[in-house]
């Protein structure tokens, strides 16, 4: 494409119209590329996830799956419990986001409308936290809810969401809550609202876009969560899907691996998310290019 | 496994409970210390917050750093032991320099070639390109994978007869070298983690930037034009200066996520001792895994991990008073 381009400008065109064309044909080949960079992997999962064992290794390799296995899907599903691993990734998942958005909202309602002592400094504290590597705090936590008799329980992945966990969120939610004029609070505080009213019955629907980007933010990190479930959960049956996917690979590469049952697998764990997100892209890519713009 | 989920809503229960009785009380009990409504009002909502700071993070701070000077490990009450574990670490711990070594050296190549590649593809949508939507979608794709699943599935591109090594085949035989079985050949692991991670990060981080660009206003790039200045001085003397916050924000995100790499190190088997694993994964091996439970020395291996975080940090943002340009910071 680029010699083409190199070679060819002054046999059919001059001047800026036809640089400037050359230059969106470039641009085009050129996101292109790219985007088979991204796409071919990907392809590749899915192909390798219909494929039959004996044709993983044929060379030159099968690009069309032939034939498409879709037992595949059945045979993993039933080879661990999945089943009951999707069961508690959804109850993880549910709890832990119900909770953060709630009291994220709460925790950036209170830091974006009322003044009180120490505000400022409270909230360079909160932004800070956002440094901080996870695994500095997670000895300590894990001996907490160890002290508690926790260990091997879901509450450790769920309970500490109520404590407005998520740092980044609140930013975030704050950002948005600074730019709703206060007269709408003020007029329902005259005909009177309380608190509670109005950051229920007002705030919260203003600021629905920036509740959405978290909300699947939150989707996205609680269904994605690896570490926590691989330090607190040891039972089997209490597995999420990433633990059940992280246990299925180690006993697989015992053997040869099979790779046609790997790639299904994790098309399954991907697939949710993966739907989230060409759903509601726009929340997705909205909550997180907000701290690189305006942070 | 009903029991289970029972059992957690019910802390769960408990737990929202416990803060919506600190809420009350701060609300009710604050006006009769003297505190204004509003900022009592105020220390009512951010109560989750400060609860959770406090029980989440600067006691578990404290404790950790009180559990680095111990040998801690679960079972029998800590001692005292000064700085033994930091020194066992730093001159005696086979595992830790190799470890140390493969995630700088992974931060510092991946970060470079991730960020310049997400600035051409995000100067490549900046042209108004159709579809920008689209394309935005897609380039943002990896990102939102688990990364689990990212792992897996280099591991499988990149393995000795996978999909990559087929396709450069005809370079290799070129050059006369065999296949590199990329994750179990000591001389090409770092490289492999290298290639999954941009794959993984350089679109994202494209989307980011690109919100940096869209920000810059056109006018700029016209008085370039009347100066009659080319594509080399608009992309020296305008994009780059005035994206260069949304690089710096980008850079230090990715100084942090580098160095608490984890996933690759545990799906991946690399030899901590020789090419060395990712400090996080020697971390949560000396702290839970394999019956392993030396909390204290985990600890100290933590704070060490900060201390190069915090280090590199500092350094990038010392170093970014020469790049980096704000508007409106100086007239």
């Amino acid at each position: 494409m680029a010699a083409i381009t190199r070679e060819q400008p002054r046999a059919w065109a001059t001047g800026a119209k036809a640089q400037r064309r050359l230059g969106r044909i470039g641009t085009y080949a050129m996101l292109g590329l790219g985007a088979a960079v991204i796409l071919v992997p990907l392809y590749w999962m899915i192909a390798t996830s219909l494929k039959a064992e004996s044709k993983l290794f044929v060379l030159p390799p099968q690009i069309m799956p032939d034939p498409i296995v879709w037992r595949n899907y059945v045979d993993v599903w039933t080879i661990q419990p999945f089943t009951g691993y999707f069961i508690n990734t959804i109850f993880i998942t549910a709890l832990a986001m119900g909770g953060e958005i709630l009291s994220c909202a709460l925790v950036a309602y209170g830091f974006a409308r009322f003044r009180f002592p120490g505000r400022d400094a409270l909230f360079i504290v909160l932004l800070g936290t956002m440094m901080l590597p996870g695994i500095i705090t997670m000895i300590p936590a894990f001996m907490i809810w160890r002290a508690l008799g926790r260990i091997d329980t879901f509450s450790p992945l769920t309970v500490g969401a109520l404590f407005a966990w998520g740092p980044s969120y609140i930013f975030l939610l704050r950002q948005f809550f600074l730019t709703i004029p206060r007269e709408i609070e003020e007029a329902a505080i005259i005909d009177g609202a309380n608190v509670i009213d109005v950051f229920w019955k007002i705030m919260l629907p203003l600021v629905k876009p920036a509740l959405l980007a978290i909300a699947v933010l939150s989707f996205n990190g609680n269904w994605n969560n690896f570490m926590g479930p691989l330090i607190y959960l040891n039972t089997p049956a209490k597995y999420p899907v990433i633990l059940g996917l992280y246990t299925f690979a180690g006993s697989l590469s015992q053997e040869a691996p099979k790779w046609n049952y790997m790639m299904a697998m994790t098309v399954i764990m991907s697939l949710p998310i993966l739907l989230l997100y060409f759903r509601a892209q726009k929340y997705f890519i909205e909550g997180l290019t907000v701290g690189g713009v305006k942070g | 496994m009903i029991q289970s989920y029972l059992s957690a809503l019910i802390d769960y229960a408990l737990a929202a409970a416990g803060i919506a009785l600190v809420m009350f009380l701060t609300y009710q009990l604050l006006p009769r210390l003297g505190v204004r409504r509003e900022a009592a009002t105020g220390f009512t909502l951010i109560m989750p917050w400060l609860l959770g700071f406090a029980i989440w993070t600067a006691y578990p701070i404290a404790a950790s750093l009180y559990y680095s000077f111990t040998d801690y490990n679960v079972f029998q009450a800590p001692n005292w032991v000064g700085l033994g574990n930091y020194a066992r670490i730093l001159t005696r711990d086979p595992e830790f320099w190799p470890s140390l070594r493969l995630t700088l050296l992974y931060g510092a190549i991946s970060l470079p070639l991730g960020l310049a590649g997400a600035l051409g593809v995000a100067m490549l949508l900046a042209r108004d390109v159709r579809g920008t939507g689209v394309w935005r979608t897609l380039y943002y794709l990896p990102a939102v994978l688990p990364g689990v699943a990212v792992v897996l599935l280099w591991q499988w591109l990149l393995g000795t007869d996978g999909l990559f090594n087929v396709a450069l085949s005809p370079i290799y035989s070129l050059l006369g070298v065999g296949r590199p079985s990329w994750f179990t050949d000591e001389r090409f692991v770092l490289p492999g983690l290298v290639i999954m991670s941009l794959w993984g990060v350089f679109g994202s981080n494209a989307v980011i930037l690109l919100a940096g660009l869209k920000n810059i206003p056109v006018h700029l790039y016209e008085s370039v034009e009347i100066d009659g200045g080319g594509a080399w001085v608009k992309f020296r003397h305008v994009t780059l200066p005035m994206v260069s916050p949304t690089l710096f924000y980008t850079l230090i995100l990715g100084i942090i996520a580098a160095v608490k790499t984890f996933e690759p190190g545990l799906f991946i088997k690399l030899n901590a001792r020789t090419s060395g694993t990712f400090l996080q994964v020697l971390i949560y091996g000396n702290a839970f895994a394999g019956g392993n439970s030396k909390m204290g020395y985990a600890a100290a291996m933590s704070w060490i991990m900060l201390a190069i975080i915090l280090a590199l940090t500092l350094l990038t943002f010392r170093g970014s008073a020469a790049f980096v340009f704000y508007e409106g910071e100086r007239s």
